[in-house]
């Protein structure tokens, strides 16, 4: 065989081969993107839902809520993992793009107002927490705790945490400028573990022995006061489809199969709170 | 005036080595700690509990010699577990609460299935939840009198026939079963050693796994106990000791921790009960209870990983990193070479290479975030999806003004007499390139490649948007080159995931930092290779 022909017979067999792959590419693929508070759920789900349909290949992504929401109405993912409601103006794009956004919500999560073990406040109003974070109350004094100034931790405003913090304690006032950003739920577990007069927030499954959390207007975060809403800062986790997902679709499974009892002790077991008792 | 420029000689001398000998510090400062505590997740002590794991999900080790060390270790924790267990029924009473609900349930089922007349169901229905929920309520109290006249009230419906022989009978013995546990127990501190007891078990578990009579969790996660030596530790201390914050007694309003162990007779809270033996039980046999072995663990970089990366290891990531790395090159040195080449061989000195020139400088200096918002505009909508193909292209982008100005340079320093000599001797411009410049530039190249080697193989802005997953397909190498339109896991994103989503990481820094030390091990071997390459070839360029 001359060089030449050897030349035209590979063109020829990367060029099939190309052909094969685009053909190829659409196997049962499932995209999943969005929030890095619902996103351990997303990788716990993927695994055991792979064990159930072995010929689906999942991808997991976590980029955040905000992320999240516009890969769906760019139609980069099928489903977008959100710790928050779409916005408006979200919904508004997707419309405009022909996407129809429904919310389904596989489970309840507490955004824990927490602080140092060795701080021995244990009660706060709703309002003295919006004044730390406003900068009027900046000492523990204040609070009738020790001596010791106020180190306000929030997480960063693109994620969902933030949101939720923000319209529920914060009544969507601007945070002062002492406010220290933090970018994940255990960077902020690390910042008030290691700062006795730390005051932050972060998801329940984020509770354990270094950091104490807070009783908000009388109401000590559990799972049931969680599971009931009557915890002031609870909310539920969201997974949007674009439209109702076909019945027996693979996302219809997906999507429903926080339902089952298998997801339930999952979302038990990463530390969220399910919906209803199994 | 010599001894002046001697000194100024001098300073100038320590000046230089003592910066070097600064950054050295810094980075070993920086690196060993990291690479140490990496380390870890290679070398460590494992436990019987590992070695389950792996039988389990990986399908590895002697099934004969698992079983004879599972049944060892059963058998010292027995007694453990047995007093564990014996203890909880009386504090837990969800179990029985749980029992006397379904005995009600199955009670209605019964009375269909003998076709009792609809009145007579009724009544039977309504005092069968009567006697439910005084038992119910008998087990809420906290007072023992009234938890004992409930108990009556249970009790005195014994001997209807109708309860007879039917599931409801069941209550009854459980009453029983309670009226001796109220015996044991001191009631009123019951809340509070429901909740420490919480915390006993799920020590318990984390040490040993699920309790006898629990069932699989569906999480792998949670169907194993310590797999390795230093977290059981961990949990042994977890199991025994308990932190109260007190207040220090001085004026300062702070608490300050204190550690009592649970067993203590005087302060701890499980001093007084049956349950007390429990702590040094496990502490003392905690060798025996687990087995701990040394071990190598070096299929940590192959393995494939359970969800959060609980356990397993980092070998999908290693293989996307490596297909990233090497495919990214593949796109950015002929470009980068031939441009080069271009800018020194053929290019007029003009203008418009002085722009080209420095636009390349400036995009050398472009944050890599913005190389990844290009490649999900560009290549991310020209190939269809996020996937390996759009990634490298993206991280061969972000690495072409490093290779560019490289080769530039190296380009440059072939000394003008080579090409001459080739011309000289006919050839032409473009041979004269390939087989006399080229392999006299060879080793500068080389560097140049080595310096974006590690950039393209650590970035993980440029891949955020353009093909990186946390969870996904292993891509199937293979002629098909399907692969190519698959995402993929890498390093460099895995080691940013694993840090801010999951609560485990806080459990399991073995595998975060083992992550980080396979990066930097990575990139390291690579850089290695092609070191050697450049050795090979300048040695060969000067005729050894």
């Amino acid at each position: 065989m001359s060089a030449y022909q050897f030349r035209n017979l590979s063109t020829v067999l990367i060029g099939f081969s190309l052909l094969v792959c685009w053909a190829g590419a659409a196997d049962k693929v499932l995209q999943i993107d969005g929030s890095t508070t619902v996103g351990p759920l997303g990788d716990a789900f993927a695994e055991v839902f792979k064990e159930l349909h072995p010929d689906v290949s999942i991808t997991v992504k976590k980029t955040g809520s905000g992320d999240g929401a516009a890969a769906l109405i760019d139609g980069r993912c099928d489903i977008a993992m959100m710790s928050r409601f779409m916005k408006d103006k979200e919904f508004q794009q997707a419309i405009e793009k022909g996407v129809y956004p429904v919310a389904h919500v596989i489970a309840m999560d507490g955004v824990c107002i927490v602080v140092h073990p060795s701080n021995p406040i244990s009660e706060l109003r709703m309002d003295q927490v919006r004044d730390i974070y406003m900068g009027k109350i900046t000492n523990w004094k204040e609070l009738g705790g020790p001596d010791m100034p106020i180190v306000p931790v929030s997480r960063d405003t693109s994620s969902g945490t933030y949101e939720s913090f923000h319209s529920m304690v914060m009544n969507n006032e601007k945070m002062a400028p002492n406010v220290e950003y933090v970018n994940s739920n255990p960077q902020a577990h690390a910042r008030i573990r290691s700062t006795p007069g730390a005051i932050g927030y972060v998801g329940i499954g984020f509770l354990d022995r270094y950091v104490k959390p807070l009783k908000i207007n009388g109401v000590t975060p559990t799972r049931s006061t969680i599971a009931k809403g009557i915890y002031p800062v609870s909310r539920p986790l969201f997974l949007f489809t674009n439209g109702y997902p076909k019945l027996g679709s693979i996302v219809h499974a997906f999507c429903t199969f926080y339902l089952t009892e298998k997801g339930q002790e999952i979302i038990e077991a990463k530390g969220f709170v399910p919906l209803t008792e199994y | 005036m010599t001894l002046w420029r001697q000194i100024k000689n001098a300073f100038f001398t320590a000046l230089c080595s003592s910066s070097v000998l600064f950054l050295a510090v810094a980075l070993m400062l920086f690196l060993f700690p990291m690479l140490w505590k990496g380390s870890k997740a290679v070398f460590f002590r494992k436990t019987v509990e590992f070695d389950k794991m792996q039988k389990e999900l990986f399908k590895r080790g002697k099934a004969e010699d698992l079983e004879r060390r599972t049944a060892q270790t059963n058998q010292a924790r027995r007694e453990a577990l047995d007093l564990l267990e014996h203890f909880s029924r009386g504090i837990d009473t969800a179990l029985l609460s749980r029992e006397a609900r379904s005995a009600y349930q199955q009670l209605g089922r019964h009375l269909r299935y003998l076709e009792v007349a609809d009145e007579e169901y009724a009544r039977l229905r309504e005092q069968a939840k009567e006697i439910r929920d005084a038992f119910l309520q008998a087990l809420d109290t906290v007072d023992k009198a009234e938890a004992e006249s409930l108990l009556d009230t249970v009790d005195a419906q014994r001997s209807n026939s109708r309860f007879q022989n039917s599931p409801f009978e069941i209550v009854f013995s459980l009453s029983k079963q309670y009226r001796q546990i109220l015996q044991e127990i001191d009631l009123s501190r019951r809340s509070e050693y429901a909740a420490e007891l919480d915390i006993v078990k799920t020590e318990m578990r984390k040490l040993f796994g699920p309790l006898p009579g629990e069932s699989v969790p569906p999480l792998p996660q949670d169907r194993f106990g310590a797999t390795r030596w230093d977290v059981a530790q961990k949990h042994l201390h977890y199991l025994i000791y308990q932190t109260k914050w007190v207040p220090s007694g001085k004026d300062d309003k702070r608490l300050i921790p204190k550690q009592i162990r649970r067993d203590d007779p005087d302060e701890g809270i499980f001093g007084k009960t049956e349950l007390a033996p429990l702590f040094s039980m496990v502490e003392q046999n905690l060798a025996a209870m687990l087995q701990p072995r040394p071990t190598i663990y070096w299929r940590y970089f192959l393995d494939d990983s359970t969800a959060g990366h609980y356990f397993g290891g980092a070998g999908p990531e290693v293989l996307g990193t490596l297909l990233l790395t090497v495919l990214s090159m593949c796109f950015a040195v002929p470009l980068g070479v031939l441009s080069a080449a271009y800018l020194v061989e053929y290019a007029a000195d003009g203008i418009t290479t002085r722009v080209i020139r420095t636009c390349i400088n400036t995009l050398a200096g472009v944050p890599s975030i913005v190389y990844g918002l290009f490649g999900l505009a560009f290549f991310v909508l020209m190939v269809g999806k996020p996937c390996i193909l759009s990634a490298s292209m993206t991280l061969a982008l972000l690495v072409l003004p490093v290779i560019i100005r490289a080769s530039e340079e190296a380009i440059r320093a072939v000394p003008q007499s080579y090409k001459e000599a080739s011309l000289a001797l006919g050839a032409g411009k473009f041979r004269t390139f390939l087989t006399v410049t080229l392999p006299a530039a060879g080793p500068g190249i080389l560097t140049g490649i080595i310096l974006s080697l590690s950039r393209a193989a650590g970035e993980t802005a440029p891949i955020l948007f353009a093909g990186a997953v946390a969870l996904g397909p292993i891509p199937n190498i293979g002629l098909h080159l399907k692969w190519l339109f698959q995402p993929t896991r890498a390093l460099s994103y895995g080691c940013y995931d694993i840090t801010v989503g999951d609560r485990l990481a806080m459990q399991v820094p073995h595998n975060q930092f083992g992550m980080v030390m396979t990066l930097i091990l990575l990139v390291l071997v690579l850089n290695l290779a092609a070191i050697f390459l450049r050795w090979r070839m300048s040695r060969k360029l000067q005729g050894i």
